[in-house]
């Protein structure tokens, strides 16, 4: 008992350290400082740079410069904790990033000099509508360029932008007769794409719900990564992808519209004007942010319950397919065997994203199968062939002898199965079974690739709109830790079930009155 | 009672039954005995169809359960079995091992299981084990609870796969007093066991298998006391021999040495022992014999025998030709061995020769054999 309470007591105290170290390296006041003295393009070679991953924009600069080494960042949002942190010294954006991320971060400046500018334009989907939607998005934002319309949007989202009154005014209305187009955003880039009062609101957002309802569609958003943009209209399963940077290279191998604005590219570097504000009002602030504002704590709610739904189905089918499958090979069916094996070979040895990746973008690209449903596809598969493993190993390790004497007493094949070896066999398996639950909710994470709002996700896109990643991933982490934490405690409540050596006498004897002894 | 038609069984390299036919009674005790890899155990296996027989037919009270489809799990009921390896279920208590089957394949309530299965624990001596798992049981404990879990099934015949096989020699007791009061009670049974004396004492079948089916059957006494043929003798006598066939002057002595050596270390003969009929063997071949006449037509046969049971060593010469009398080599070698009364030794514990084609050493005409026992200094 003594020995327990200590264990606690350390576990408890690692846990307090980690969040406070945490946290006390996401607020470390830093003395303000003057700003790393970078103020020409010239005196960028041989610093740490970053770019956001798949933009391109580190083309534009990247000849000019000399021993510059460049860091890539899955969200715009994410450099700048890692320049306040000095892992890099300056990051490129697109002027209208920085003029939203400026909004949330005063200390930030921009470096006079550009390197460039970017057209941004709209990717059409690879699919049978792609003809046709082409033509569509072509003329309509010549017609809106003509009219001066763009320009306007333009001006209103990017140019004044203010994240506290910036919606939407009007949602246009649309007769839907020509049936529902997909439109892949990053979701959380603002000014562009973004969340706000659980429904998504920006530039791309607002304009191609304008074209929607000019060519009488219904529009549906899907948020995801942005580097999942492209691919997945490249392999038609969305009809549009927003944001794409035009090149040579893009141009060739998809169709890409005209752009429908342009903007220059920027240095942001960080300058001696630090935040002084307290820690504990910064908590605050931090906290307010994440959770109650525009009510966000609601998209973790739907990221748990998404997330929860992965898993719990993944599970289920997963652990009932590979009993199924087990059940078939147990027979030692040679087909059987060999294809299950093949199977099983090809799946564990895939990287679970790129997994996710070709069954969403390859397989299923042209499916209205949803995301979600595509993730239980694959954490089922992924399971299953887990699960299979697991019977494998643990029927294995049931010495022979034991199924032959069930057979010699008259037990039937599934009798002596589900009597003899599976009872046995559970005490093996169940520990690898736990591990193996707990890694699948873990790798549920990474269903944000294919558009699939989960925690994770959720927990990006509150990140994205805060510029704060404190509470975001500690809350998300804590999360992941408590469902993996009610699902092992299943699993162990089975495990006792199983282990029938600690039952008690009264339980062995049940049903029996007269007992001699 | 049980009939074996014809029964032959194929593996993919040996083909350890080949055409078995015989009957075994109601009330019949049978020991099966016999070398290692004759097939012992796959014929008990056939019996209860564990291993299905490539063909052949076996007839359980008068019906065929070897034809396809037939409800083998009723008629194993019939059949208990108890293996070398005890095989209790391991998650189940050794009451709960006795219980089940009774519950799960004949029907009884939880209670009548309960009482069958306290009074087979009382029968073997082990009712205060009953709330005890297998693994916290010695083997020979295990074993009689097996013995029981068979029992409890009310079976006609129980089949014994080397019930003993596994078990250190202070439990084999205990085991074998279980296995001959049930002898007693008429059951049906059939033993496969290298437990020599417990197999005649418990039988009145006994079965000598060998060459992939029953080479030779009878009762104890007559299997044990007077085999009639050559490899059931030297079963019974635990007999290992060698032969070797001298014929011209290529013969590898070297060659013979060695295996002689390696003989030696296998059956765990003394090297003083060995090296002295290694003497004997060159002073009458080499020296003698083959040294007799360049002319003459060498042919001299070898065999030495070794009879773990009664701890002899023999050897064996047979040649053609002029006899050759030990005592006039003059040679102190044989002194002390020639005034051993070999003969009477020989006479029990290697049968005597009779013509056949299974004994070559009958076609000579004159033959030399010397033992070798072993005395502590």
């Amino acid at each position: 008992m003594r020995k327990r309470s200590f264990s606690i007591i350390v576990c408890a105290l690692l846990t307090i350290s980690v969040i406070f170290g945490t946290v006390g390296i996401a607020f470390a006041d830093e003395a303000p400082k003057a700003k790393n003295g970078l103020s020409k393009l010239e005196d960028l070679n041989g610093k740490n740079l970053g770019v956001q991953t798949g933009v391109l924009y580190e083309d534009l600069i990247k000849d000019d410069l000399e021993g510059e080494e460049w860091y890539y960042y899955k969200m715009p949002n994410d450099m700048i904790p890692a320049l306040e942190s000095n892992k890099i010294d300056a990051y490129l954006i697109e002027e209208v990033g920085y003029y939203a991320q400026r909004y949330q971060h005063p200390e930030l400046i921009r470096m006079e000099e550009s390197p460039g500018y970017c057209d941004f334009a709209v990717i059409v989907g690879n699919n049978d509508k792609q003809d046709r939607l082409f033509a569509e998005i072509q003329e309509f934002i010549a017609a809106k360029k003509a009219d001066g319309w763009l320009d306007s949007l333009y001006d209103y989202w990017v140019k004044n932008w203010d994240p506290n009154t910036c919606e939407i005014k009007t949602i246009p209305e649309t007769t839907g007769e020509n049936g529902t187009v997909i439109i892949a955003i990053e979701g959380g880039y603002e000014p562009f794409s973004f969340e706000s009062n659980g429904q998504f609101s920006g530039y791309d957002v607002e304009f191609m719900m304008n074209f929607c309802a000019a060519y009488g569609y219904n529009w549906d958003f899907q948020a995801m990564e942005f580097d999942s943009i492209a691919p997945g209209a490249v392999s038609g399963k969305y009809d549009f992808g927003m944001n794409i940077v035009v090149d040579e290279e893009r141009a060739e191998n998809s169709v890409l519209s005209d752009p429908y604005y342009r903007c220059d590219i920027v240095f942001v570097l960080e300058s001696d004007q630090g935040d002084e504000s307290g820690f504990i009002a910064k908590l605050q602030n931090s906290f307010n942010k994440t959770f109650i504002k525009d009510s966000r704590w609601r998209l973790f709610v739907s990221g748990i319950g998404t997330t929860l739904f992965i898993t719990l189905a993944s599970l289920l089918f997963g652990t009932l397919l590979g009993f199924a499958v087990y059940m078939l090979c147990r027979g030692g069916n040679r087909l059987a065997n060999k294809l299950t094996d093949i199977v099983c070979f090809i799946i564990d040895g895939i990287p679970t994203v790129v997994f996710l990746m070709i069954l969403a973008f390859i397989v299923f690209s042209n499916s209205h199968l949803s995301g979600a449903w595509i993730s239980v596809l694959g954490f089922t598969l992924i399971f299953g062939c887990g699960m299979y493993d697991m019977l494998c190993v643990g029927c294995n390790a049931i010495p022979k002898g034991q199924y032959e004497a069930s057979r010699a007493l008259g037990y039937s094949d599934s009798q002596s199965f589900f009597k003899i070896i599976l009872p046995q066999a559970a005490k093996h398996f169940l520990p690898i079974y736990k591990n193996d639950m707990v890694s699948l909710i873990k790798e549920t994470s990474i269903v944000g690739y294919i558009a699939v709002m989960d925690l994770t996700k959720m927990g990006d896109l509150v990140r994205s709109r805060t510029y704060d990643p404190f509470f975001a991933l500690i809350a998300v982490a804590i999360i992941y830790f408590i469902l993996e934490g009610v699902l092992t405690a299943v699993v162990s409540q089975v495990e006792k079930k199983v282990d029938t050596q600690k039952r008690s006498p009264e339980k062995i004897l049940k049903g029996i009155k007269e007992v001699e002894w | 009672m049980i009939e074996l038609r014809n029964v032959t069984k194929e593996f993919d390299d040996v083909t350890p039954l080949k055409d078995v036919s015989v009957t075994i009674n109601d009330g019949d005790v049978i020991s099966v005995i016999g070398p290692s890899g004759t097939g012992k155990s796959t014929l008990l296996r056939c019996i209860n169809m564990l291993s299905a027989p490539t063909s052949g037919q076996i007839i359980v009270d008068g019906e065929d359960i070897t034809e396809k489809g037939y409800d083998l799990n009723s008629v194993r009921k019939k059949m208990g079995m108890v293996f070398q390896s005890f095989n209790l279920f391991g998650h189940m208590t050794v009451l709960e091992n006795i219980m089940q089957p009774q519950i799960t394949l004949l029907g009884r309530s939880r209670q009548e299981a309960y009482d069958i299965a306290m009074d087979l624990l009382n029968t073997v001596g082990l009712s205060s084990k009953a709330l005890s798992y297998p693994d916290e049981l010695s083997g020979g404990q295990q074993q009689r609870i097996a013995i029981a879990r068979a029992l409890g099934m009310d079976p006609e015949i129980i089949l014994f796969d080397e019930p003993t096989s596994a078990l250190d020699p202070s439990m084999i007791g205990e085991v074998q007093s279980v296995i001959r009061m049930l002898a007693k009670t008429g059951r049906t049974m059939m033993i496969v066991t290298h437990e020599m004396d417990f197999a005649r004492k418990i039988s009145n079948r006994v079965f000598f298998m060998d060459e992939g089916g029953i080479y030779e059957e009878g009762t104890p006494k007559q299997i044990f006391e007077q085999p009639r043929r050559e490899k059931t003798k030297k079963f019974i006598r635990r007999l290992t021999s060698l032969s070797y066939h001298i014929k011209d002057d290529e013969f590898n002595f070297e060659e013979m040495y060695d295996e002689l050596q390696s003989y030696a270390e296998k059956l765990l003969i003394e090297n003083e022992r060995m090296s002295k009929l290694q003497l004997c063997f060159e002073e009458i071949t080499l020296n003698n014999i083959l040294e007799r006449d360049e002319e003459e037509e060498k042919d001299v046969l070898v065999g030495i025998d070794y009879s773990e049971k009664s701890d002899v060593l023999v050897l064996k010469i047979r040649y053609k030709g002029e006899h050759f009398d030990l005592s006039e080599t003059g040679n102190s070698l044989f002194d002390d061995v020639l005034e051993e009364k070999t003969t009477v030794l020989e006479d029990e514990v290697f049968p005597p020769e009779e013509p056949s084609k299974e004994n070559p050493f009958a076609a000579y005409n004159n033959k030399i054999t010397i033992s070798f026992k072993w005395e502590e200094a």
